[in-house]
């Protein structure tokens, strides 16, 4: 018996490393952090090479096919480059920002369901995760400009959190549309509830409208690039950046981009679902890659507000639109 | 809103918003321009002193270099007041010539201009597809100077090339492509509502501070103020073609896009009349390499405003003073002017609203304001002062 005891502890024990090397795997592998990465890069390139093909240029054009390695290579370039820390900066903050830059919207790709209809963690209440962890990098981009003691990069930090204070609230408010409608604040069981019902975008119009006005805002992307517009304020708050920072600056914002039109997919497109004998990863793929022409388009299609006009549109338009489609949702219409 | 106390903002030499060296210092509450100070003189090159010690023939190509936009404006006003000086006259041929390439070169000048206010206000695509459209002026200048850039076109009594009839109809082609583009685009700026909102009543300059403060070209006529060196005192072959001076009375950038837009159309409109009604005959008369003694001012309307040439010379092969006037010089204190009560976002959009050349209106004097005393250095001198020791 006692032999008995021993082998099934082992066998147990075999199970259990099992597991855990298999979630290890999910984690930092696929669909973990190496494919993030991997499809963080291939959304710039989309971006890129969209934004130019609308703008009459090439884009990427020479390193891979059609340049689709470019984003890799800009990123390995600039690793090699030297890494200044300004004398007067912040030094702590300063080197910490672009790390916390990179990490925020990483970590909360974890909870957005991408290979199946089950995010990697899923738990009652991410979404509201996801806002908090949207407001978080804002915080993270106004201390990263603060702490470079710039003039630059002070005046664009202050306008991040200026244009922070406009967005937010009718992004909050829009996002609880999709959850009073399956009736969960989780984004798994939102993209669960879209599969037997309807995708979200066809109830909801206003809403998604809005939440991608307002996500196009958090990108900092035309119209809303004022913390970073280069004719007035240079490079905004990434001035004093260089090197390693930068790279991992322009990661955490190819990330961004990523956990934004993922968001969007699974709020208001369905997510991953299977169709016929297509697997879900690719729905979703192809999803993303839709929401991420539709946002490059939007770049590319007005000129730069300015920040009071910013601040008075987002409140004098956009939250009684948002507060419309609640309002619609509590009338039984979009539900 | 006022926060009580102001601070100096520098804006240059080195800028983003800015492609020449210039500096402006604003003084800045909370995020309202309350006062200006330009301060020029950065791109000092010696231009005037080089006249001086080049003959007239070598001046041509010198005059060519002040500007890399309008350098047709300036070899025009350059020949234009050396045959004065000399009693030659261009052939009426030579004059309609002047006048196309002066035209084309307008709509390229312009178009440049959109482009890069398109930019200030980070309307990039605009920015893209104008410049796109421009090439289509610079490969006619091509096929007509052999040039895209500095032309080489004019020289004393007439102009080097003459436009062949095989040349006419695919110079008609490209302004057909030109006019139907520049609608397009005059509309856009119209119907943009982002464009709109950052262009209408931004950089307000009233018609009274616009003649008050001496500003030229464009930014005079957006301020209602008909005023076009062309029709006030016609030069080359303006006096023969009919055409509408552009008058907008916005006041603001708005108006000034428009000007400039609505003023490449004419300016098509120009090139097609001159392409018509193109007089036969050669293109150039010889001139003395000796140009008599005497003075003389040559006014010529360039794409960014009134220009202004004075020679004076001695009866020997070259001049013995020479000075050069550039609209943006002229524009500067209007500037100014538009940039006060602004909001900060607004000055990179109302700089480039004037369409500013820094570089060729760059001069340098030594001046004692409280002495009121002038003088002159030579090189070596200045190196003895500021040279590293």
């Amino acid at each position: 018996m006692e032999l008995d005891n021993a082998a099934v502890e082992e066998e147990v024990c075999k199970e259990m490393t099992g597991e855990i090397i298999v979630s290890m795997l999910k984690i930092l592998v696929f669909p973990g952090a190496l494919f993030l990465f991997v499809l963080a890069f291939f959304y710039e390139w989309v971006d890129r090479k969209f934004f130019a093909r609308v703008q009459n240029r090439y884009g990427p054009l020479h390193t891979g096919l059609h340049g689709i390695l470019q984003p890799i290579a800009d990123f390995f370039k600039l690793l090699s480059k030297e890494d200044i820390t300004p004398h007067s900066s912040d030094k702590i903050t300063f080197i910490l920002t672009p790390i916390f830059y990179f990490a925020l919207p990483l970590t909360t790709l974890f909870v957005i369901p991408i290979l199946n209809q089950k995010s990697l963690i899923a738990f009652e209440g991410d979404l509201i995760f996801v806002i908090f962890a949207f407001t978080l990098i804002i915080i993270t981009v106004f201390l990263a400009g603060w702490s470079s003691m710039n003039r630059f990069s002070t005046i664009g930090s202050m306008r991040a959190v200026l244009q922070m204070l406009s967005y937010e609230i009718p992004m909050g408010l829009v996002a609880i549309g999709p959850a009073i409608a399956a009736g969960s604040l989780s984004i798994s069981r939102i993209v669960e509830w879209q599969s037997p019902n309807f995708w979200l975008i066809l109830i909801q119009p206003l809403g998604f409208a809005v939440f991608t006005i307002c996500l196009l805002a958090e990108l900092q992307f035309v119209p809303f690039d004022i913390p970073e517009a280069e004719t007035e304020v240079v490079a905004g708050w990434r001035t004093e950046f260089s090197g390693r920072k930068l790279a991992l600056l322009r990661l955490g914002r190819d990330l961004e981009l990523l956990l934004v039109s993922a968001l969007i997919a699974s709020l208001y497109l369905g997510g991953p679902q299977q169709f016929w004998l297509i697997p879900p990863i690719v729905i979703f793929l192809l999803k993303t890659t839709f929401v991420v022409m539709l946002l490059s388009l939007l770049r590319a299609a007005f000129a730069r507000f300015r920040i009071d006009q910013i601040l008075s549109g987002m409140w004098k338009y956009l939250i009684p639109l948002a507060a419309l489609q609640i309002i619609l949702i509590q009338l039984g219409l979009g539900r | 809103m006022s926060y009580g106390s102001t601070i100096k903002v520098p804006f240059g030499p080195q800028h983003p918003a800015l492609k020449e060296p210039e500096n402006f210092l604003f003084e800045v509450d909370g995020e309202i321009v309350v006062d200006v100070k330009p301060r020029i003189g950065y791109n000092h090159r010696g231009i005037e002193k080089a006249f001086e010690l080049r003959t007239y023939m070598q001046n041509i190509y010198l005059a060519e270099r002040i500007c890399g936009i309008c350098s047709d404006a300036h070899t025009t006003c350059y020949t234009q007041a050396i045959e004065e000086l000399l009693g030659v006259e261009a052939p009426p041929r030579a004059k309609y010539i002047r006048v196309i390439i002066a035209e084309l070169e307008r709509i390229q000048s312009h178009a440049l201009w959109v482009g890069i206010a398109a930019h200030e206000i980070g309307f990039d695509t605009l920015f893209m597809y104008v410049w796109r459209d421009r090439e289509t002026t610079l490969d006619m200048f091509e096929m007509i100077t052999g040039n895209r850039i500095h032309y080489a076109m004019n020289t004393i009594g007439g102009v080097r090339r003459d436009i062949h009839a095989d040349m006419v109809p695919k110079i008609r082609n490209g302004l057909d492509f030109l006019e139907k583009r520049l609608r397009y685009y005059l509309n856009a700026v119209q119907t943009e509502q982002t464009i709109l909102k950052r262009a209408a009543g931004v950089g307000i300059l009233k018609s009274k501070d616009a003649v008050d403060l001496c500003a030229v070209g464009p930014t005079l006529r957006a301020s209602g103020i008909m005023n076009d060196v062309r029709v006030d005192d016609p030069y080359v072959a303006y006096d023969e073609i009919p055409f509408q001076v552009i008058v907008r009375d916005g006041c603001d950038v708005l108006a000034r896009i428009l000007v400039r837009c609505e003023e490449m159309l004419e300016s098509i409109e120009i090139m097609r009349y001159a392409l018509d009604s193109m007089p036969g005959g050669i293109v150039k008369v010889k001139a003395p390499m000796k140009v008599p003694q005497g003075e003389v001012v040559s006014r010529v309307e360039a794409p960014r405003g009134e220009l202004i040439h004075y020679a004076k010379s001695n009866g020997t092969t070259k001049p013995e003073r020479y000075k050069v006037r550039s609209p943006t010089l002229g524009n500067i204190p209007a500037l100014c002017k538009m940039l006060l009560g602004g909001y900060v976002a607004d000055i990179p959009i109302v700089l480039a609203g004037i369409d500013p050349c820094f570089a060729c209106m760059d001069r340098m004097a030594f001046v004692d304001a409280k002495k009121n005393k002038k003088w002159n250095w030579t090189m070596q001198q200045l190196r003895r002062k500021y040279a590293k020791k």
